[in-house]
């Protein structure tokens, strides 16, 4: 009997192997361990046997009718997943076909170099308490020059070559223009706040000046201001290092130098160690291993008094910093014109900013 | 300026350093040094040779080989080309390895296959002049083997070159001895003060009892601030010693003649410019100093002819002006070779007098330049004195006539100005703890009086610094911080109050636009110039009257002379740029557009969006549809948009214009008000542009919503507990049908429980026919919708369709 039963177990295993069909499988199943199959006769056989014999092959015979009940369902479940990935291979589709393959694709856009540069600005002087104010650009002489303790016939407005909408000289009572600096932003911001207070104002400004690869009479600057108690240089230091470290991703040597600017006192030029040769000289920072990055000092206590806050009481720092400037920096831009093109060509070029 | 550190070295001690050294130093303490030449190392070099032997060279006409000796026996030979070169001639050689002022260096090199052992030089390779022919000959006598350092009488010098912008502040630098002043303060080191009393005794003894033959005057009201005249006689006008020569050369200035040489030299030294008139140039006894009262030519030094106002300051004498006052000498009374009588002229003018008629004519000189920053009047003494010193020096024979002449107001008694300020508040200031005994020396070595009672120092500043530089305690704190030097003072962070900041309204919104309009319409930023020419207006907006532009007065150039009134124009300009390179594109602009302002103001700026979608083939116009209505969805601002409406005029486009497309054009309202337009350009406007293919433009002024910061409108509902059926039919509908309207006829069957009626597919059934299937869904968050409503709201639907010409499709 148990001879028999590997037998017919061999016999299974034999067949099954040559098949591949869910139906045929199915066949196979009946044919076995169907109710006339071979193995489930066996099984009815045993009733005839002595006790004995029934627990000898008992077991057996339900051992290998289990044995080929998995089989059959094992292979039950590959002939399924076939079957399906044979329907799956109908709808096969190209995966190469995407769509950066093919021309005019848009895959995403991509802001302008300047507002990337802008926000990351923003977003570190937001962090560090500082509002993002605006201003308008066409401005008047007031805000522009008189206030920030630059008066008529000033040396420091040959500095700022003046695009007018009234002539400078004649008696209109507010000769407007197109501002020269976001430095007029500090007016508008000192009138409207009580100290203390900090802000800076990002935005375009003019200057009446013959374009070329690195002059633009459209450009853009970040005004800061910062005005409290007790102020002191060193903080103005410490605030710069700070942005320019973000700004560069590396900690950015800086060095203040004497600078001249009517709205501040003391005034400061402010170098960075030049980035392209780390202050051993080439020809970005001319031979100078500095390259002058943005102007800032301490607010002048005219202005302060003029935008009628109490010079004695409250002083406090201002900078401007060059974003165009920056720009060209971070990704050796080569030519200022570019920004204001409207070409695509340029633009696209910092879409995964 | 150019300023050379040979001359300081007059009165200064300054430290062995290296050339890049003395400039960083200066440009940290005091003002921007822009360039470091080192001059004269080269001479040191080179040396006076004879010349031996000339042969051709065999491989070249024009070349010859020179054989030369540097008197030591052993001969030398390069390869010349020179066409003077003759045999006993001494010129002078430059040795392999000598480096030129122009930055070559000789190296080793052969000419044609012969080595050549260096260069015999011309002057003009020496940088003694700017151009010459053929070699430098040195006459027989020249010493064989001396360097040309020695043989020239030169010096070798360090020039620093400071940039003038960086010394607007400070009148008191325009010369040497102001410089001086500062390297003595940064390097603790004594100025060689000369001009002492007695200095001043021994030439004021030179002065004589005679009358002097011309004495100033001043009359009326005009730019002089106060005036000195002297009369010398018996000078010899000659070349100068070539020391000063060399000053004036390393300074910038070309020398012409002893005279002139002095008082550009006196400028370069004490920064006060001076005039020297040829006395017998003049007429009468005196000269007059006052406003020219008349329009009138005038010739000045350099042969110009010049247009003088009324309101200019001259120096006249009997017969018209003769100098144009602090800015420049007239042709006619200028010192010549003939010169043996002078009048000495040392003044001061108002800056801003001397800055507004230099401008006007366009003409800046060394004398305005200076004279523009506020010099101190209280100066112009030293300066008459040193230049007679130094006109006693180099002319022996020439005498005082008379004595010092002064026209103008008292200069006795004026108070000079103190200033109060702390160690303590210029510590705080600084941020930097700094004793109180550097802060007065700082003080001391800049010419500044300290006196000390209890904490409160008491600073008075020297009149050279108190015309307009120092006026404020702040500017006291500078001296001390500068010199002190900001690197040597570390960052520290304020401690500040915390205050929770957030974007305003306005950039939160630009940040919003930018990123969707980035991300979900794959479109680029870009920025276009506020400033626009009359003709790209009116290539655009023709007809339209641009009497109301806000124009630029002194426009760089007729394209950009004016401010934009509408983003269009830009935005086309933009295009026509980018349908050169690309076949579609989709870009956007957050800028301003500049209208005339009302009542008070001049300007009335509008913030705006531009979107502008192109495609060569189709047009892209459902596609900015689209895009516009998901951003304003995203933003949540409450808009419609509607039909372009002439009864409406819309804001953003000219009335009546002619250039949108016929039936691409729609109006988008915002909050009530128009704000907004989504237009395609008529091909009429795009092939001005030479726009080929479709170009779809929206516009939406974003002032209003700026101001209020975005509202979060989202409303959540529950969940339904009860299915939603949905009931999909197709109707037949002629071409050319709007879908909009099919839609809104189902709104208009008010069924309270349908949810929404969309479209799921358009087929063209034939030329005649369309097939729109759509779908509606129902849903009530009370119950299980039945079968009897479903069927009755099916029948309300398609029989609705069906009376409005759209029947069910079998």
């Amino acid at each position: 009997m148990i001879e028999k039963l590997g037998t017919v177990f061999k016999q299974f295993e034999k067949e099954i192997s040559l098949l591949t069909n869910k139906a045929d499988i199915l066949n196979l199943k009946a044919k076995y361990i169907g109710k006339k199959g071979e193995v489930s006769e066996v099984l009815q056989g045993l009733k005839d046997l002595i006790l004995e014999e029934r627990q000898k092959v008992g077991p057996v015979a339900n051992e290998i009718k289990d044995k080929i009940q998995n089989i059959i369902q094992d292979k039950l479940n590959k002939a399924e997943i076939e079957e399906i990935n044979d329907g799956l291979k109908q709808n096969r589709v190209d995966v190469t076909r995407v769509e950066s393959a093919f021309v005019n694709n848009h895959e995403h856009g991509g802001l302008h170099p300047i507002t990337l540069i802008q926000q990351e600005v923003e977003n570190i002087f937001l962090s560090m308490g500082f509002e993002v104010l605006d201003g308008p650009h066409i401005e008047n002489e007031h805000n522009n020059f008189i206030a920030l303790n630059i008066p008529a016939d000033h040396p420091a407005r040959d500095m700022q070559d003046t695009f007018w909408f009234h002539s400078p000289s004649g008696d209109v009572e507010k000769k407007a223009l197109l501002r020269t600096h976001t430095s007029c932003v500090q007016i508008r911001g000192m009138k409207e706040r009580r100290p203390p207070f900090r802000f800076i104002a990002p935005g375009k400004v003019f200057r009446c000046e013959r374009t070329d690869a690195s002059h633009e009479m459209v450009f853009h600057q970040t005004e800061g201001m910062l005005v409290g108690e007790n102020i002191s240089v060193t903080n103005l230091i410490y605030f710069m290092k700070v942005l320019l470290s973000e700004i560069f991703k590396k900690d950015v040597e800086v060095r203040l130098r004497p600078g001249f600017f009517p709205f501040v006192e003391p005034g400061f030029e402010l170098d960075i160690k030049c980035l392209i040769c780390g202050g051993t000289g080439c020809s970005v920072c001319k031979q100078v291993g500095w390259v002058e990055l943005l102007p800032c000092g301490m607010v002048h206590p005219s202005v302060l008094q003029m935008s009628g806050i109490d010079p004695a009481k409250y002083n406090g720092f201002a900078f401007g910093l060059g974003l165009d400037r920056l720009v060209m920096m971070r990704y050796g831009i080569d030519d200022i014109r570019h920004f204001h093109s409207g070409d695509l060509r340029f633009v696209s070029q910092f879409k995964s900013y | 300026m150019k300023i050379s550190i040979e001359w300081l070295n007059d009165y200064v001690e300054i430290p062995k350093l290296s050339a890049k050294e003395i400039g960083e130093k200066f440009t940290l303490a005091t003002a921007e040094v822009e360039g470091v030449v080192e001059t004269g190392a080269h001479l040191e070099k080179i040396c006076v040779v004879e010349i031996k032997k000339i042969t051709q060279h065999p491989d070249a006409d024009k070349l010859n080989l020179v054989t030369f000796s540097l008197g030591k026996g052993d001969d030398l030979q390069v390869v010349c080309g020179a066409s003077n070169v003759k045999v006993g001639m001494r010129v002078p050689y430059a040795p392999i390895g000598t480096s030129f002022p122009d930055g070559l260096i000789l190296t080793p090199k052969k000419i044609r296959g012969i080595v050549s052992e260096g260069m015999l030089c011309s002057t003009q390779e020496l940088g003694l002049t700017e151009d010459s022919s053929g070699l430098m000959d040195l006459g027989p006598v020249a010493p064989l083997g001396q360097n040309m350092l020695t043989y020239l009488e030169e010096k070798k010098d360090i020039i620093l070159d400071v940039d003038n912008k960086s010394l607007t502040h400070r009148p008191d630098l325009w010369g040497h001895f102001g410089i001086a002043r500062e390297f003595a303060t940064i390097f603790k080191s004594p100025l060689k003060d000369r001009f002492t009393q007695s200095w001043e005794l021994s030439l004021t003894s030179k002065f004589t009892k005679d009358r002097s033959p011309i004495t100033p005057r001043i009359d009326g009201d005009c730019s002089c601030l106060g005036y000195y005249g002297l009369n010398v006689d018996g000078v010899v006008v000659n070349d100068s010693p070539r020391w000063l020569q060399r000053r004036l050369i390393a300074a910038g200035l070309r020398p012409i003649n002893n005279i002139v040489d002095i008082s550009n030299y006196v400028m370069l030294e004490l920064g006060n410019p001076l005039h020297i008139f040829d006395r017998d140039l003049i007429s009468g006894s005196e000269v007059i100093i006052k406003k020219s009262g008349a329009s009138y030519k005038f010739i000045t030094l350099d042969e110009v002819e010049r247009e003088i106002v009324p309101a200019d300051t001259v120096i006249c004498d009997k017969s018209g002006a003769l100098v144009l006052g602090g800015i420049m000498g007239g042709l006619n009374c200028g010192v010549s070779t003939k010169t043996t009588k002078i009048f000495i002229e040392v003044a001061n003018w108002k800056a801003v007098d001397i800055r507004k008629t230099s401008t006007r004519l366009g003409l800046r000189t060394d004398s305005s330049m200076r004279f523009e920053k506020t010099l101190d009047t209280l100066m112009c003494k030293r300066a008459m004195l040193r230049t007679l010193e130094l006109i006693l020096e180099i002319c022996p024979k020439a005498r005082v006539v008379g004595s010092l002449e002064y026209a103008g107001p008292s200069l006795i008694n004026k108070n000079p100005l103190v200033i109060k300020t702390s160690v303590e508040k210029i510590c705080s200031v600084l941020g930097h703890q700094i004793s109180a005994q550097e802060i007065k020396r700082i003080f001391t070595s800049l010419g500044f009086g300290v006196e000390e009672s209890g904490n409160k120092l008491q600073v008075t500043v020297p009149s050279y610094r108190a015309t307009k530089d120092v006026e404020f305690e702040a500017d006291l704190i500078e001296e001390i911080g500068r010199i002190v030097g900001y690197d040597n003072m570390p960052p520290l962070s304020p401690s500040l109050c915390v205050k929770p900041i957030l974007l305003s309204p306005t950039y939160t919104l630009h940040r919003k636009i930018r990123s969707f309009l980035t991300l979900n319409s794959s479109a680029y930023e870009i920025m276009t110039y506020p400033l626009v020419g009359k003709d790209l207006l009116e290539k655009c907006f023709a007809g339209e009257n641009r009497d109301s532009d806000l124009v630029i007065l002194n426009s760089l150039s007729n394209e950009h002379d004016r401010m934009r009134p509408s983003m269009i124009p830009s935005l086309l300009e933009a295009s026509a740029v980018n349908v050169k390179n690309l076949s579609s594109f989709k870009m956007f602009e957050i800028g301003r557009s500049y209208l005339s302002g009302k009542n008070e103001d001049f300007a009335s700026e509008r913030s705006q969006l531009g979107i502008v979608f192109f495609d060569k083939e189709s047009t892209p116009y459902i596609d900015l549809l689209n895009s516009c209505e998901r951003l304003l969805n995203h933003l949540g601002i409450n808009f419609q948009i509607i039909n372009a409406n002439n009864k409406f005029k819309n804001p953003l486009i000219p009335s009546d214009w002619a250039w949108t497309h016929p039936f691409e054009n729609l109006d988008i309202k915002i909050m009530g008000k128009s704000a907004g337009i989504i237009f395609s350009c008529h091909p009429m406007l795009l092939s001005k542009f030479k726009i080929k293919g479709h170009l779809s433009v929206m516009i939406i002024d974003l002032n209003e919503i700026e101001e209020k910061p975005l509202k979060d409108k989202v409303k959540y509902k529950p969940l339904s507990k009860y299915p939603c059926s949905t009931f999909d039919w197709t109707v037949l509908a002629k071409k050319g049908s709007a879908i909009g309207d099919i839609l809104s006829l189902v709104n208009k069957t008010k069924i309270k429980e349908m949810e929404s009626c969309l479209i799921v597919d358009i087929f063209a059934l034939d030329d005649i026919h369309d097939a729109i299937t759509l779908r509606a869904a129902f849903s009530d968050p009370e119950k299980t919708l039945d079968g009897e409503f479903l069927k009755s709201a099916r029948e309300r639907l398609v029989n609705g369709l069906e009376k409005a010409g759209y029947p069910l499709k079998v």
